[in-house]
């Protein structure tokens, strides 16, 4: 047994304040008028947890807990203010909850109401954007001001004050925590959506380095997403939004490669989209519609992502659906962003002469002025259309642009690809000029493949000429037979190219194979008995050689023993068993052990490893020899073929 | 990340009232996008064995009846912590007995 990995109490209390701080400060702010007084409210009985919890152990309910205090501590507010009949009202009030399990009853209904009129407060009009941001992620989310400091990449102090003139904000417009009025319920409503999507894009934003600590953001916003869901599920748009969430979130393991390159849509290995995102997103896309109406800017670009979601392919990609939606999407938004991917969808669905004509409109828009996004749109138009010298002009100033360092690569690659010839350009040029914009290690991975590719196929061949067939040829004829990793990695560098190359159609014939897994036969018994015996070898390593052999068990469970774990009369310890031979060695190896681990390390630990108790020898100070030591000593004293594993016995 | 809960045999009463206030439960955990799939297990279960190129399927039961798995949960969390107080508000209702959590490794 290893002890239970918990953080200690402050991080069960972290755990169980963002799981209820919500209820607590929306429930708070309905007894006191103030979200700011609210919130400080809620720390006291926080700070009580921390004081009480060591001393009198964790309370059975500990969120019923910390809400009855806090509760108590706005009582005693209202009291202090003079105000002993609200004060009255809400002991009585505060009364029937006490104790009660949260989520029971008819006081799970009233706190949930508050959840709701909390994030409208919290994504009040009157607010600045990014006031409206750390408050709601602050207030419902539950996360503290350093770690909404880390997910913006800010500094605290900075946090601090947009929470604090947010609540002063608040205040001085007289916001009411309430429902908005039916005149401006939808207002209201997008006010908080687009707040939740917002939080959203900042951690899907994220790039590489600092994705560790910012995509978080994306697991807040879904559930701020899912929790409006269930509190307003008449509104199609909120429906939208969790599903526009969920499918982008499915991507997000697929969209960037091993050094944080970003990977196009259409690159993607589809295989790695997140299946539970996706149903998910499936399942709030359909609420959406069974709601009905005229779909708004969110249920739209969620039907975006489905299209999109439902291609296994990307060549599979319903584009005129897409186009379609981008039509309808424009209109109702009309952001330079939603331009600009409308004109992508037209030049997939429509060619690129329609997509580069919306394109171009939009050159003289100064909102996109410095946005990377559109000359990266327009090379890809201008080269689909064989206008290679103003694509990589485009592709230059792009790369220029973006503030993504692995995207500036990617597109720097295509900028100083040579033009090629405006007449058919031929396989050697463009891999060439492939190769020449990737980073050296790729460059060599690649170059392999490649170079055998051109010598297949003959490197004059002009591009338009080469089919699927003929790449299909070549690789399965050098490497058909080689290891499945082998030919995947081959076939990856094809698809990159193909890819970059666009055309996906030279590298559809080639199947991606299931990786091998050799089944290394378990050792001879006679090879297994001679080792157990061989009185070279220290009694240790042959009790553990020999009982890994007659009980068939995992390596972990046996090194996981404890001597007080044996039952060395029946020869079991739970489900290991074995037989005499392990039960002699264990007889020697034992020989004045009354507990801690069955197999110990030679040395005791440096100073600076402090194992877990339960891993050390009470008596002696050693540790649990581990699986790596173990494996080590095994392969030391067999040669270089054996592992732990083969000992276990032929079925 | 995402953890699965498995669960054995609990020693409270299946009553109506274990069903609503687990429902409760359920549903406030779907709500807040937490709760990805749960379900109850038949007990016994189908073994399914490969060795070489052998496939065996073997009827079970293959534990005691007292260590059998008999419900599962997968959930969606921010932290570890946050897995364990999920679990320790169903051990809440569901009485004596055991669950054990694992993170789910990927996708």
């Amino acid at each position: 047994m290893t002890p239970a990995r918990e953080g200690g109490l402050h991080a069960r209390v972290d755990a169980v304040w963002k799981l209820e701080s919500a209820r607590i400060v929306a429930a708070l702010t309905r007894m006191v008028h103030d979200v700011g007084l609210a919130e400080e409210l809620a720390q006291d009985a926080l700070v009580a947890a921390l004081e009480q919890w060591p001393d009198e152990g964790v309370p059975a309910n500990p969120g019923a807990w910390l809400t009855a205090v806090a509760k108590r501590r706005a009582v005693d507010h209202l009291r202090r203010e003079g105000r002993a009949e609200r004060a009255h009202a809400e002991i009585a009030h505060a009364g029937e909850s006490d104790g009660e399990p949260a989520g029971a009853g008819d006081e799970a209904g009233d706190d949930e109401a508050d959840v709701l009129r909390l994030m409208f407060l919290s994504c009040h009009p009157v607010l600045r954007t990014e006031g409206r941001l750390a408050l709601t992620l602050r207030l419902l989310g539950g996360l503290d001001v350093a770690e909404i400091a880390r997910a913006f990449l800010a500094d605290d102090a900075t946090i601090s004050r947009r929470i604090a003139d947010a609540k002063r904000t608040l205040a001085e417009a007289g916001a009411e925590f309430a429902m908005p009025g039916r005149d401006e319920l939808a207002a209201r409503l997008s006010s908080v959506l687009e707040v939740v999507y917002l939080v959203f894009n900042e951690g899907y934003a994220a790039t590489s380095g600092q994705a560790l600590v910012r995509t978080d953001l994306c697991g807040q916003a879904l559930r701020l997403g899912h929790r409006l869901a269930a509190l307003a599920p008449s509104e199609p748009e909120v429906h939208g939004l969790v599903a526009l969430m969920e499918l982008q979130a499915s991507r997000s393991a697929a969209r960037t490669g091993p050094g944080g390159a970003p990977i196009p849509l259409h690159e993607q290995d589809r295989g790695r989209w997140d299946p539970v995102h996706v149903r998910r997103g499936f399942t709030s896309m359909l609420r959406a519609r069974d709601l009905g109406g005229t779909p708004g800017i969110y249920v739209l670009q969620a039907a975006i992502a489905v299209c999109h979601a439902q291609a296994r392919r990307p060549e599979d990609t319903d584009w005129t659906a897409i186009a379609a939606l981008y039509d309808r999407l424009a209109a109702l938004l009309p952001t330079p962003v939603v331009a600009l991917n409308r004109a992508v969808a037209v030049g997939r669905a429509r060619g690129p002469e329609a997509g580069l004509a919306l394109a171009d409109a939009l050159r003289d828009d100064p909102r996109l002025r410095d946005y990377h996004l559109l000359p990266g749109v327009r090379a890809d138009l201008l080269g689909r259309l064989g206008r290679h010298d103003e694509a990589r002009r485009e592709y230059a100033r792009a790369a220029a642009l973006t503030r993504n360092d692995a995207e500036r690569a990617y597109l720097d690659a295509r900028a100083s690809a040579p033009a090629g010839t405006t007449t058919a350009p031929t396989l050697d040029d463009r891999a060439a000029a492939f190769l020449g914009g990737l980073e050296p290690p790729a460059r060599r991975a690649y170059g392999q493949t490649l170079r055998r590719l051109v010598r297949g196929l003959g490197g004059t061949t002009p591009l338009d000429a080469l089919t699927g067939d003929e790449v299909t040829r070549v690789l399965v004829t050098t490497w058909g037979g080689a290891a499945a990793a082998t030919w995947n990695r081959h076939r990856a560098a094809v698809r990159s190219f193909a890819a970059w190359l666009d055309r996906p159609d030279l590298a559809e014939g080639l199947e991606r194979r299931a990786p091998d897994r050799p089944q290394a036969a378990p050792l001879d018994p006679v090879r297994v008995v001679a080792l157990c015996d061989d009185p070279a070898v220290p009694v240790r390593e042959r009790a553990l050689w020999s009982l890994l052999h007659e009980s068939g068990a995992p390596v972990r469970a046996v090194l996981a023993l404890d001597v007080d774990d044996l039952d060395r009369d029946d020869r079991c310890a739970g489900a290991v068993t074995w037989r005499a031979r392990t039960a002699r060695l264990l007889d020697v190896l034992l020989v004045g052990r009354t507990r801690g681990p069955v197999f110990l390390a030679d040395r005791r630990p440096g100073p600076a490893r402090t194992p877990a108790a339960g891993d050390r020898c009470p008596d002696t100070g050693r540790t649990r020899l581990s699986y790596e030591r173990a494996e080590y000593l095994f392969t030391r004293a067999t040669g270089r073929d054996a592992t732990l594993r083969l000992l276990r016995p032929r079925s | 990340m995402r953890y699965l809960m498995t669960t054995g045999q609990n020693s409270r009463q299946a009553d109506e009232a274990l069903f609503a206030e687990m429902g409760a439960f359920i549903e406030e955990m779907t709500a807040a996008g937490i709760l990805i799939a749960t379900g109850g297990l038949e007990p016994g279960g189908v073994k399914v064995t490969s060795v070489g190129d052998e496939i065996t399927v073997t009827d079970g039961p293959f534990v005691e009846a007292k260590e059998e798995i008999l419900g599962f949960a997968l959930v969606e969390v921010s932290s570890h912590e946050e897995a364990l107080e999920v679990s320790r508000r169903f051990r809440r209702i569901v009485g004596d007995g055991a669950s054990v959590l694992h993170r789910v490794m990927g996708p």
